[in-house]
């Protein structure tokens, strides 16, 4: 595919992310996920939901419902921490991408690739701590989760958020959320939204745009 | 072709006059032209590229239609399709209901959002296993060797074959094994008893029914008993109202049972419900809901339920005017006229005639938990109100599962928690009721000769004709017929992987060889199908007009257009049957099977299905439901949803107005009326005897018994979250979310050096599976969980490298009728054979070897 890449276009691209790996875009509104770990049933609708939008076959998976569990019989817990990928303030996907492919949107901060330049080299899917990006071998692509900005720009919300059969995953202004006052069934009455889970990458790193309502097993500190 | 027998017998059976049947049969052999492959829009041409350009759902055609299969709930799916093709699907976002916007989701008209199953239907739509035009078995059973025959030429050889089966083998050469797989709407219906393949056999003159229900024939049997009707359950937003709820064997995580009723518990649970998980997992269920988890034996709730009644009397905690008002045969005070002196449910429990009494110690040694933990339990559901003890269907899939099922009716008797918000009489759960028939329904819907326990027919085929009634069941007859054991030459599949789904498959696999015709109507390939001598395909929900029913809890209707012509020479099961019937019966056959129709209804269906429909909505919906829509509205918006003036609870208004409780006495009736009259029962359809009140029965293998020494595992085989039973196996989506895997508990594991991910054997005498394991804290020691519905994919030795349980189970049905899946003992070592996940590899070429034309 590579080879019938626009070579100016590339260009252009590499010059705007040098630009932006210096001095990140800063979103007029930074839009990001919540989900609830624990009143979620780890069904998996929003995974299929997202496949199906998608157009992908086995493999790629944007969206990863993590199942997590432990303790000794019969004293167990589980959760589930959903993730796809978490639009960062600082991306770390970025600036790896040789030809500029990865941008972040300025109107609301989702990061997105431009599959015409993506030469499916496959650093930003090393670089991201979160596993977000995902390597298509059918087209040798990379490709992620782009909010679904063609709903997004219709006035709806994501597939993910509309299959969600427990309502406990949901987008909103990342700040709203984090500060609790989204309003969101997502988030229930007494919920406390945390930034940072469990077995989760260090947020400082990329500053993930998503929120959680943790399980207690699952919170830092 | 239909022989002057045949002829005779199904114009009695129709009642009609011999002058214009002849003048009409002269039609009915009219040969039908093999139509051309129709040109298939493949989906790739529209497939959705992740980024830039691919169309968005604003330029896509949209159409609202739902789920078809028997899950436990009944979403919408939303088609967004190009020219033909289904371009993506999504699911309710408020939009299409009337007085809709984006987003409505309210507590009285909730969003129903499909679930992954649904979501991933495209992939079944297109799959490579699609059935796309009919086909003839060259091969031995089993083999999947086929060719591709014309319709004329599969109907005409079936039509032949049925005949001459009647005429040699009479009444009962028919085996109907039709099941609500993939047809369940108004008009095209696939049912055990009552669907389209039911009420065609029936009206030819031979038909064995199935009697007994997989899923949950021993809740059936004690919701009849209880409370006279199946209708038991409350709709999914009355969970929201519990302050306590009791999840007995249920995970609505998994099974997403009842529309939105997992959503509605965590509603509950926000309100400070709190939650008890009785079940050897730790489940999705328990782990959403926060509930208490007390793991117990499999096969042993009986016991645990008498435990909990003997705290509950003893200590004087019984809702005793309840009782006193509402129930039959509780107590002393409770006990018909009839029936004095003889044994009551307190007499059981305290041990009044047997010396046993049933306490918490008892059936601690029993059931696996302690003692203390039955009380507590016991001891909070008695003092909550309300509290719903919702009993679900997984624990009576056993021996005497009825007995579990009675005995938790009994509790939520003795707590007073029936009919009112907030509590529980489920059961089997069935709540609003639906006008569900838009198919000709008469006095031909139901038409048996012989009806046995589903799970018996191998055997009554072996044994034949060496077989007692009661060892398979035999409905009573008010003929000179009963008691007449059927001689099955044949089986017709319609929306059904039965061979696939029932127990101890190695035993069908010896007895589909004594058959001599074995028909498969479906719309994809599937394990059952490989044994058939026709595989007829059947067009999709997708490809025919019909009315989704919500499945048993719900109150709305969603309209389910022709959303893309049926692929390849695909045709409905309706189209099927009429077909057949003309060329059997001619004309009387065929008009009477399908009166709206005419002889072309084979080629052309759609006025004729649009009118059944309006028919329905017009003469049943809008008068009986007080619907103010018109039908043209309602297709034209997709969905409507009712708006009930408070959450439908079941048996309000006999608990609020006192109006009578269906069964014979008009009583919640813990001493069944019926039972305790029977005096022979080999001749009743259950074969042998059923307590009149319930009791704990030793089930025939289990944790407790010798056999362990051989056998140590108990195998329990739920139903999955990614598949419904058999369907959607082949799907790669959900196969990369899931996969077929025994689960243990890690204790044991460790014993047997096993870690997740190796590849072992699980096997008794009965048959052996291979499957990966997932090594687990979540699970009862001593407990093996395998998800039923894996596609069978036999090995040279008949080993099964995809892992499906039932070749491990056992053909012997409860008394009730309640299969025994979950009675089951078995062992379980690593192994170096190779397990097989799913057709793809292999299967891919298998789906080729079906496609091929020889
Ligand atoms: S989650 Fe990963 S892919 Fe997404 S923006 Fe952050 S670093 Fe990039
Ligand atoms: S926002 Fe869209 S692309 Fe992203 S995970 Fe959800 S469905 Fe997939
Ligand atoms: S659809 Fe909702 S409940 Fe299901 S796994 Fe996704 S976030 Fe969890």
């Amino acid at each position: 595919m590579s080879e019938t890449k626009d070579k100016a276009k590339i260009k252009e691209a590499v010059k705007r992310r040098k630009r932006e790996t210096y001095t990140p875009v800063v979103p007029d509104l930074q839009l990001g996920f919540v989900h609830h770990n624990v009143d979620c049933i780890g069904c998996r609708a929003c995974e299929i939901a997202c496949k199906d939008k998608n157009g992908l076959a086995a493999g790629p998976r944007f969206r990863r419902v993590q199942y997590i569990e432990g303790g000794t019989y019969p004293e167990v817990f589980a959760y589930k921490v959903n993730m796809s990928c978490n639009h960062c303030e600082t991306p770390a996907c970025l600036p790896t991408c040789p030809t500029g492919a990865l941008f972040k949107r300025k109107q609301d901060g989702i990061v997105d690739i431009d599959s015409t330049l993506c030469i499916g080299c496959r650093r930003c899917e090393a670089a991201c701590p979160f596993g977000a990006p995902q390597f298509d071998p059918s087209d040798n692509l990379v490709k992620k989760c782009n909010m679904c900005v063609d709903e997004i720009e219709a006035g709806r919300k994501p597939y993910c958020v509309m299959a969600c059969m427990m309502r406990v995953l949901d987008i909103g202004p990342v700040e709203q959320i984090w500060n609790g006052e989204l309003q969101s069934v997502a988030i229930g009455p007494n919920d406390e939204v945390s930034r940072q889970v469990q077995n989760m990458a260090d947020v400082e790193l990329t500053k993930p745009s998503i929120g959680f309502i943790a399980h207690s097993k699952g919170k830092v500190k | 072709m239909s022989t002057k027998q045949n002829e005779q017998d199904i114009l009695q059976r129709l009642n009609l006059s011999r002058r214009s049947f002849l003048k009409s049969s002269a039609a009915g052999g009219a040969a039908i032209a093999t139509g051309g492959l129709v040109e298939l829009q493949t989906a790739k041409e529209a497939r959705a590229f992740a980024y830039e350009p691919y169309p968005r759902d604003d330029q896509l055609e949209t159409v609202v239609t739902s789920c078809a299969h028997n899950c436990g709930s009944r979403h919408m799916l939303v088609a967004h399709k190009w020219k033909d093709v289904i371009v993506r699907l999504s699911t309710d976002d408020g939009r299409y209901q009337r007085n809709g916007y984006f987003g409505k989701d309210s507590n009285e008209e909730p969003q129903l959002r499909a679930c992954l199953r649904g979501r991933s239907y495209r992939q079944r739509l297109y799959s490579a296993e699609r059935l796309l035009y009919p086909m003839m078995r060259v091969g031995e059973r089993g083999e999947g060797k086929f060719k591709r025959v014309s319709w004329d030429e599969a109907l005409d050889q079936i039509a032949r074959k049925m005949i001459h089966l009647k005429d040699t083998y009479g009444r009962t050469a028919l085996l109907d094994q039709s099941y609500a797989g993939a047809s369940y709407g108004v008009l095209h219906k696939s049912d055990q008893i009552e669907g389209l393949l039911g009420r065609f056999l029936g009206m030819f003159g031979s038909r064995t029914s199935s009697w007994s229900v997989p899923s949950y024939q021993g809740t059936t049997f004690s919701s009849r008993m209880t409370f006279g009707t199946i209708e038991d359950g409350n709709e999914d937003d009355a969970f929201a109202h519990s302050k306590l709820m009791i999840m007995w064997g249920w995970n609505p995580a998994y099974t997403f049972h009842g529309g939105n009723t997992f959503m509605y518990m965590r509603m509950a649970k926000q309100r400070g419900c709190k939650f008890v998980l009785v079940d050897p997992q730790y489940t999705d269920s328990a782990a959403a809901y926060d509930a208490w988890w007390i793991p117990i034996k499999p096969n042993t709730d009986a016991a645990m339920l008498a435990g909990m009644a003997h705290y509950i009397f003893t200590n004087e905690l019984q809702d005793q005017a309840f009782i006193d008002r509402f129930c039959q045969g509780m107590d002393a005070g409770t006990m018909p006229e009839w029936a004095q002196g003889k044994e009551n449910f307190k007499d059981y429990i305290l041990g009044t005639y047997d010396g046993e009494p049933k306490t918490p110690e008892w059936a601690a040694k029993i059931c696996g938990v302690p003692a203390k933990d039955i009380k507590k339990l016991a001891d909070m559901y008695a003092k909550t109100k309300p509290a719903a003890l919702k009993a679900s269907w997984a624990p009576g899939r056993n021996a005497y599962g009825e007995q579990y099922n009675r005995m938790a009716a009994a509790l939520q008797a003795m707590t007073g928690n029936i009919g009112n918000l907030g509590g529980s009489a489920e059961g089997v759960g069935k709540a609003w009721h639906a006008e569900a028939v838009a198919y000709p329904y008469d006095q031909y819907a139901n038409i048996w000769f012989q009806a046995i326990k589903s799970d018996r027919w191998a055997h009554c085929v072996l044994n034949y004709p060496n077989v007692k009634r009661e060892e398979i069941g035999l409905w009573q007859r008010e003929d000179e017929t009963d008691g007449q054991i059927p001689n099955i030459k044949g089986i017709f599949w319609q929306g059904s992987d039965w061979f696939n789904q029932l127990t101890n498959i190695n035993k069908e696999i010896e007895a589909i060889n004594k058959l001599e015709l074995v028909v498969c109507m479906d719309s994809t390939i599937t394990p059952s199908g490989l044994y058939a001598d026709f595989l007829l395909p059947i067009a999709t929900h997708f490809e025919r007009h019909d009315v989704a029913l919500p499945w048993y809890k719900g109150h709305y209707y969603i309209h389910r257009p022709k959303v893309i012509e049926p692929m390849g020479e695909s045709k409905t099961d309706f189209q099927v049957f009429t077909e057949l019937a003309y060329r059997i019966g001619g004309d009387v056959f065929g008009k009477a099977y399908n009166p709206k129709a005419n002889r072309d209804y084979f080629h052309v269906n759609d006025n004729v299905d649009e009118a059944y429909l309006r028919e329905w909505w017009d003469t049943k919906v809008i008068p009986h439901q007080h619907v103010n829509m018109s039908w043209d509205e309602f297709k034209q918006r997709g969905v409507y949803k009712f708006n009930l003036a408070q959450p439908h609870v079941a048996f309000r208004d006999q608990i609020e107005n006192g109006t009578r409780f269906q069964t014979p006495s008009g009583k919640i009736e813990i001493l069944a009326t019926s039972l305790a009259q029977i005096t022979d029962w080999k001749k009743t359809m259950y074969g042998y005897e059923i307590p009149y009140i319930p009791k704990w029965i030793e089930p025939w293998e289990s944790l407790n018994s010798p056999k362990t020494s051989k056998f140590p595992f108990h195998l329990i085989s739920p139903h999955p979250r990614w598949r419904t039973h058999s369907i959607f196996n082949n799907c790669s989506w959900l196969r990369e979310t899931y996969e077929q895997e025994v689960t243990m508990n890690a204790a044991d594991a460790r014993k047997l050096d096993i870690k997740t991910g190796d590849t072992v054997e699980v096997w008794n005498d009965r048959g052996k599976c291979v499957v990966p394991v997932y090594v687990t804290e979540r699970c009862m020691p001593g407990v093996a969980v395998l998800h039923e519905g894996a596609w069978i994919d036999l090995d040279e030795n008949g080993v099964d490298r995809a892992g499906n349980p039932d070749m491990l189970t056992l053909d012997e049905p409860s008394p009730a009728g309640a299969f025994a899946y979950n009675t089951v003992l078995c062992n379980i070592r690593k192994t170096d054979l190779e397990h097989r996940p799913g057709w793809d590899k292999l299967a891919t070429s298998r789906a080729h070897v079906f496609r091929r034309d020889l």
